[in-house]
């Protein structure tokens, strides 16, 4: 699993755990921050989980001076330019970012524009373009999967151009991840499947790339067998918080790890199903995991096989003779996926969705071959190679 | 009593030779020979022509080693060729794969290292969009894959594709013939 060369970056605090909520407001004045704003959606400020928050800052000697709770699911350019207008106006200091990859995603926006006091975002826009710490930022991620408290990058649209503007920078990486069981612990089912079996795809092709190293394979190693030893837990018991802090935990490893080894087909063709048809990322990955696995056995089978041991534990490794194990791997992510088709009808399949026609599969392998993840796939992926897999996955 | 021999004795690999002055005109010759390839196989192979059909009109690239070169620019003209500029170009670079250092790009461009496993190996960077980088490597594997000889081709890709001995001869020959008939039309065009 090592490889000649290799770079490994994160400088983010988790702090995880009982009452890691608590502790943002230590945390903050650590930073000499004392006037914090939250950044949240509708959902998450509906489902109570801004009163967990809010309840941690009581008696702490700090207040919220601010909370914006209508980030859309797409957000914008303008939604940032609004949100900054009130961080300002309100003389704010820092910001503490509630929800899932959409808010994260605003709020990476918003310490941009408040840091280099602009209001034109896509100056930034691009690779290495800031060359300065921004104010101290949080992140109390609301789901257990994208791992975007942990991640460099941001996308957001510019509606008045039309394009996706991409930000990656080390200065967007938060200064803390909370990771609190209380955030996740009303997250229905077939969302709490669909983003663990993220979480678990974004390990399995940190692992299986060619940027694989390792640390992030550490990283990711410990990921699956978080979310293979509690997704069941937590379906079976949705207010279980020691198996919840696990997913979230799963989550976070699994975003440390491939955001700094990558991914690879699963999300290229992921990416491409997700624009088109407009499926949720996580079962668009829950989707093709196996599939990929199967077309990627020729060169990484060895590692592969590996993945055994994480995914069903210590007694099927050790019972599986080493040539089985790859194959057995494999089945075991279909037994998951069985069982979470059982549970939260999470479909395993495209024909499965109801979304998605025989028709566009030759479109979303086009568009696969476009995405930056293919490059890091360790087998080449031409057209036919991307219909073969997406005919398998329907 | 170790009787063993270690299989790379006495093999000093490229990357290790103390090559110090000569690397920064083994890439520059290098950086020329492939921009002027990809020109020539733009001119004859579809797949290339297809890839590069799909790029926007006028789409100008480059390759450099940072921080100051050598580099090679190229431009699509009509509807599926590219076009060498040079080494520099006053045109500004829609996408620019760039080696973080000199010696990333000699270890691409000598066949130690495939240029995904460049990319992989966090040495070689995208300014521009991604989906246009994907293109041009595919373009670049291509050409790769036509005008080498198996063995050192093999080292540049993560597949060798599967084309007869007579499909490469036959269609690399005539990139190199082309590449030769560019060279003398550059020529008297001075």
């Amino acid at each position: 699993m090592s490889k000649a060369y290799y770079e490994f970056f994160c400088p983010v605090k988790i702090v995880a755990g009982n009452a890691a909520l608590e502790h943002i407001p230590h945390e903050l004045r650590t930073l000499a921050a004392t006037r914090p704003m939250i950044i949240t959606d509708k959902g998450v400020r509906g489902a109570g989980l801004i009163d967990h928050v809010l309840n941690a800052f009581a008696e702490s000697g700090m207040d919220i001076i601010e909370i914006y709770d209508d980030v859309p699911p797409d957000s914008s350019t303008q939604v940032v330019k609004d949100i900054a207008k009130i961080y300002r106006d309100q003389h704010c200091d820092s910001i503490i970012a509630v929800g899932g990859g959409s808010v994260i995603d605003t709020s990476k926006g918003v310490n941009i524009l408040v840091s280099e006091n602009s209001t034109d975002l896509s100056e930034f826009s691009g690779v290495g373009v800031l060359t300065k710490p921004l104010k101290p930022f949080f992140v109390v991620p609301t789901t257990a999967g994208t791992g975007s408290e942990v991640t460099l990058v941001a996308v957001i649209s510019d509606l008045e151009q039309g394009v996706k503007l991409p930000f990656t920078s080390y200065f967007l990486l938060p200064n803390a991840a909370i990771l609190d069981p209380r955030m996740t612990l009303t997250l229905p089912p077939h969302i709490t499947a669909m983003t663990a079996m993220d979480a678990m795809t974004h390990a399995i092709e940190s692992i299986t790339g060619l940027a694989s190293n390792p640390i992030s394979d550490a990283y990711a190693m410990s990921a699956i067998k978080k979310v293979s030893e509690n997704l069941i837990a937590v379906l079976d018991k949705p207010d279980n918080a020691d198996a919840r802090l696990e997913l979230a935990q799963a989550s976070t490893m699994a975003g440390i790890a491939f955001s700094n080894s990558m991914v690879g087909l699963v999300h290229s063709l992921g990416h491409s199903l997700g624009a088109l048809c407009h499926l949720p990322h996580g079962l668009c990955m829950n989707l093709f995991l196996p599939y990929v696995l199967e077309y990627n056995l020729e060169s990484r089978g060895d590692v592969i096989g590996e993945l055994l041991l994480p995914l069903a534990g210590a007694d099927v490794y050790a019972a599986t003779p080493a040539a089985k194990r790859p194959a057995k791997t494999i089945e075991t992510l279909c037994d998951i996926r069985d069982e979470l088709y059982l549970r939260c009808k999470l479909p395993r399949r495209l024909s499965e969705t109801g979304k998605v026609s025989r028709d566009q599969l030759a479109r979303i392998a086009e568009m696969a071959l476009d995405d930056g993840s293919i490059i890091m796939n360790p087998m080449e992926v031409d057209l036919s190679d991307a219909m073969a897999v997406l005919e398998k996955a329907w | 009593m170790n009787q063993h021999r270690l299989i790379n004795e006495g093999v000093t690999p490229l990357a290790s030779l103390n090559l110090g002055s000569l690397k920064k005109p083994y890439v520059a010759l290098m950086m020329e020979v492939i921009g002027r390839a990809l020109e020539a196989s733009s001119q004859v192979d579809e797949r290339i022509q297809k890839e590069v059909a799909r790029l926007p009109a006028g789409f100008v690239f480059d390759m450099r080693a940072l921080p100051s070169g050598p580099c090679f620019v190229m431009q699509k003209v009509g509807e599926s060729n590219l076009k060498y500029l040079g080494s520099e170009s006053e045109l500004p670079s829609d996408t620019s794969l760039k080696f973080k250092h000199l010696t990333h790009a000699f270890l691409v461009l000598s066949f130690q290292e495939g240029t995904a496993q460049a990319f992989a190996n966090d040495r070689l960077l995208v300014d521009g969009e991604i989906a246009h980088a994907m293109k041009l490597v595919r373009c670049l594997n291509r050409m790769e894959s036509l005008i080498l000889p198996k063995l050192i081709a093999q080292r540049a890709l993560k597949r060798y594709p599967d084309i007869t001995l007579g499909q490469k001869l036959s269609t690399g020959g005539r990139i190199y013939k082309q590449l030769v008939k560019n060279l003398v039309k550059g020529k008297n065009n001075v």
